[in-house]
């Protein structure tokens, strides 16, 4: 019945309010979509969605492939190509080729590639999130590449993690939650990262009594020390699985069921081959005993064991409420109302984790549209970043320093060391000394001193720039606009835009 | 396995296990130290950490050994700088193995994990959460001490623990605030943004007097408690990196070009401002030598020699500070014992730790070194670890800083019973 209302409700308010009629609360909505929709608006943003209608272009945001994005795609093709090959292309072209006794020419041709193929990525995720016309769709995705994270520091992630982002990432944003992670459990940039590539089914009882008697012998026959060397089981990934993707940190899983999903899933790697690359079932090295998970008894075995129990997690209602929280945090503030978190927990449910009609039910929420909600949240590096070049129409010739000074922030775009991503809550991020590096960027962005990144005349020839009106406009405080306006009493508009830039209310959202 | 302190006894410069002689490097650091305690004057830990799994076998050279020589044949070290008859430091490391002989160094030999994981990841990871194979605690075992000791006392600015780079090294990371900083300075930065986060106290005074604000925190709506809180943090920000920078103001020569040096030139104003610096944490990266590790010259003993000269300069640098300091190296894993196909090593199990400074019981090589033989290695390959990292992680902060790490359940599932290395003098 409360459904019903709900959905009568927003067929009301997907009407587009005429232009004309706009009052103040309807332009700070229209900021707050466009910090939380989008990394932030450009200059003239928020009167161009109100002119379209707060609501129009949340639907249209909602449906990213209603946005043409023909003439942008082709620029991103040519800025990062392995973002369109297939996982044996890449390897053709860009995996390292590792030869014994190779010479120093063959060593530097290795690096030269595996650092193109990795900033390819680096340089598109940023480029994308700066200029992509489908906003939403780049802040979503930025939420599963910290979801499902990988780094491409780790051996060969690095020339995996293109096909890892278009594939899992991309292609099932806007699809089935569990597509999305039956895409990244198979994906061999995850299988690699996490080690389930490595993963074997434990010596039996015989096989480790015949390691045993050999110990440290010299005269080892191959075949035992083949034995050897099999590592058997690796948890690794197992326990990321149900702790980061799905169910939530210990939460109804045991170590006995880290186990049994390990071996659930021995068998699954990856083929890393030129000729063919992707995922491999090893029946060879899969464990076919039976196995319990959650105190039942598994059927079956092999492949399709593991896909039934992957599925089996997607559409657990515990991994339900996991997503669920964690995207009202994204989108909506540290601590979401547990309201919040129920009702759309629901549609979670009803939909089986159908994601677009999940963010719809976010984002038309009575807690979204509650001005509360607005300026509540702390950008995080990248977000700061993004949405500063946003605000500046900040020309981007060359990524490189950009990036440096995001990873000196703490947040180096694909290179989070944990598999757990990058946080998106102030209490992660809010330390002495974050500051002062956005300090730093926002001085140096605006007296256009950030090498590769350019600033125009129309940006900071005059007070009445659309950038500085723009951020003028914002809730400021009374410090903060006594800030700005001693500094460009003596440092003219660049100081003053950076220090509208560093200020706090520039580091909300 | 025998390894005397013959030469150290034979030139007769330095000290047995602990005990300095009058007239030595030692006796003087012991003599600052004690003055330093009796003046309430904090010890300071600098831990650094080679990243990447540091080839232990070409730093701490079993050189007596010819298995070492037969399963290396093209990166032994044929010209070792020798402190006894079965090891010797590599020759890069001249000012390190001055230093041992002097009895301000140490070696800590088969350190490592009690986790066989051989993956830098999750070793780096295990290591600095001080936690093998488990998640249960998400801070680094030097924030969890900072956490743990945290008196809530009423000064403002506390610079208990830095790291003098970009980000922290996990190790620090938690609850704790710890300024992460490339260098001091930045003071123009501070100077620009400062008036936006309300730091002239004629605005505090204002505010107090009733102004506009002096609202209700309860009142606050989300968003302005939200910019309250970044306003503190900036705040923060400025007073900790002005109270470093004051500190910072004294130069320090002789240190090598480089993030390492710098880094630690930073630090050693810092110790000799005498604010209080308890810890100092750097990353040192690149000891990932899989191919062409080279030998006596090279990759790796380029990253040899400038550790050792940056530590010497750090050393000379701080003088009599370097009594109440102590540097502890470490690194995720060693290497295989044998060369692999490329003239470089694969990642192993045990690895290698230098302690350094006053506290130190130097001269002397600690651990549990069980040779080179095969059936002395894991998988027949790998150096067997025999000192779990976590002794040497309690017995640095009980006699460093008297903290006792069990009475704290400090260790996820795991006692260190004080099982005593004998690495660090005992107050």
């Amino acid at each position: 019945m409360r459904l019903r209302l709900a959905a009568g409700l927003l067929l009301l308010l997907s009407v587009p309010l005429s232009a004309g009629a706009q009052t103040s609360d309807e332009r700070a909505f229209a900021q707050h979509v466009l910090n939380r929709m989008a990394f932030g608006p450009r200059p003239g943003d928020v009167d161009r969605v109100l002119k379209q209608g707060v609501n129009a272009w949340i639907d249209q945001q909602l449906k990213p492939s209603s946005i043409d994005i023909e003439v942008f795609d082709d620029e991103i093709a040519k800025l990062a190509p392995s973002l369109y090959l297939s996982l044996a292309d890449t390897a053709k072209r860009y995996r390292p080729d590792y030869k014994k006794n190779e010479s120093r020419e063959q060593t530097k041709k290795r690096n030269q590639n595996r650092a193109a193929v990795q900033k390819q990525l680096r340089d598109a995720v940023l480029r994308r999130a700066i200029d992509s016309p489908r906003q939403f769709e780049e802040v979503m995705i930025n939420f599963w590449r910290n979801h499902f994270s990988i780094d491409q520091n780790k051996n060969d992630v690095a020339w995996m993690a293109p096909s890892f982002e278009a594939e899992v990432l991309r292609n099932h944003a806007f699809g089935k939650f569990e597509n999305m992670l039956i895409a990244s459990a198979r994906h061999p940039a995850m299988l690699v990262y996490l080690d389930n590539n490595i993963s074997q089914k434990p010596l039996t009882d015989q096989q480790q009594r015949l390691v045993d008697r050999y110990g440290e012998n010299e005269n080892v026959p191959r075949s035992v020390a083949a034995l050897g060397r099999e590592r058997g089981l690796n948890e690794n990934y197992a326990r990321e699985l149900m702790e980061l993707h799905t169910l939530g940190v210990d939460r109804r899983y045991r170590q006995r069921d880290v186990t049994a999903l390990a071996r659930v899933l021995t068998g699954w790697t990856a083929k890393l081959g030129r000729k063919e690359a992707g995922f491999r079932f090893r029946a060879d090295v899969h464990d076919t005993e039976p196995k319990s998970l959650f105190g039942t008894r598994l059927r079956g075995e092999g492949e399709r064991q593991g896909l039934e129990v992957v599925r089996g997690l997607a559409r657990h209602k515990l991994t339900a409420d996991f997503i669920t929280r964690k995207l009202c945090v994204y989108l909506v503030g540290d601590n979401p109302p547990e309201s919040l978190v129920k009702n759309v927990t629901r549609v979670f449910t009803r939909t089986k984790g159908d994601l677009p009609r999940v963010y719809k039910a976010i984002v038309t929420s009575k807690e979204f549209r509650d001005p509360a909600v607005r300026g509540a949240k702390f950008k995080t590096p990248f977000e700061f970043v993004v949405s500063a070049l946003r605000m500046t129409d900040a020309k981007m010739q060359s990524a490189d320093r950009t990036q440096k000074l995001l990873e000196e922030m703490g947040q180096p775009t694909y290179r989070c060391l944990d598999p757990d991503g990058f946080a998106d809550t102030a209490e992660a991020w809010l330390d002495p000394g974050v500051l002062v590096h956005r300090w730093r960027f926002a001085w140096d962005l605006a007296h256009r001193d950030l090498k590769g990144v350019k600033v125009t005349d129309a940006t900071v020839g005059s007070e009445t720039s659309a950038t500085l009106s723009t951020l003028a406009a914002l809730d400021l405080s009374q410090d903060t606009r006594e800030a700005v306006a001693e500094a460009a009493a003596s440092g003219g508009n660049s100081a003053r835009l950076a220090l509208l830039l560093g200020s706090p209310e520039f580091m909300q959202q | 396995m025998q390894y005397t302190r013959r030469d150290v006894l034979k030139t007769g410069t330095a000290a047995m296990a602990g005990l300095a002689l009058p007239g030595s490097v030692a006796f003087a650091q012991a003599q600052a130290a004690a003055k330093a305690a009796a003046a309430g004057v904090k010890p300071t830990l600098v831990v650094i950490y080679l990243r990447g799994g540091a080839d232990p076998l070409n730093a701490i050279v079993p050189h007596g050994d010819e298995r070492y020589h037969k399963v290396r044949p093209t990166i032994a070290i044929k010209n070792a700088r020798k402190v006894n008859d079965y090891f010797g430091f590599h020759p890069a490391m001249e000012e390190l193995a001055n230093m041992y002989s002097a009895g301000t160094l140490c070696p800590i030999m088969n350190t490592g994990s009690t986790h066989p994981t051989r993956s830098h990841f999750d070793a780096q990871d295990f290591m600095e959460r001080a936690a093998p194979g488990s998640r249960e605690v998400t801070e680094g075992w030097l924030n969890r001490y900072l956490t743990a000791t945290h008196v809530d006392a009423a000064k403002d600015v506390e610079l208990r623990a830095v790291a003098m780079q970009a980000t922290l090294p996990r190790s620090l990371r938690g609850e704790f605030p710890v300024l992460a900083m490339p260098d001091g300075g930045a003071g123009d930065v501070l100077d620009r943004f400062e008036a936006a986060y309300d730091c002239e106290s004629s605005r505090e005074a204002r505010r107090k007097n009733g102004g506009e604000a002096a609202k209700d925190a309860a009142l606050e709506t989300p968003a302005q408690a939200m910019r309250r809180r970044i306003a503190e943090s900036g705040r923060e920000s400025i007073a900790q990196l002005r109270e470093l920078n004051k500190a910072s103001s004294k130069g320090g020569k002789g240190y090598p070009k480089g993030r390492l040096g710098n880094q630690l030139r930073s630090v050693a104003r810092l110790i000799k401002a005498g604010k209080g610096l308890e810890i100092a944490a750097m990353d040192y990266d690149g000891w990932d030598h899989h191919a062409r590790q080279g030998g006596s010259s090279g990759t790796m003993s380029n990253m040899l020699s400038t550790l050792s000269k940056s530590l010497d300069a750090f050393a000379k640098d701080l003088g009599p500070a370097m009594g109440h300091t102590m540097v502890l190296t470490m690194s995720e894993f060693g290497r295989t014992v044998a060369e692999n196909g490329n003239q470089g090593t694969d990642h192993g199990r045990a690895g290698f730790m230098m302690a350094m400074g006053g506290p130190v019981v130097g001269g002397k090589i600690h651990g549990g070194w069980k040779g080179l033989e095969k059936n002395a290695l894991v998988d027949g390959r790998d150096l067997k670890v025999q000192v779990d990292f976590r002794n040497v992680f309690a017995e640095t902060l009980q006699t460093l800083f008297g903290f006792r790490a069990d009475e704290h359940d400090f260790f996820p599932d795991y006692k260190s019973n004080e099982k005593s290395l004998g690495f660090v003098k005992r107050a």
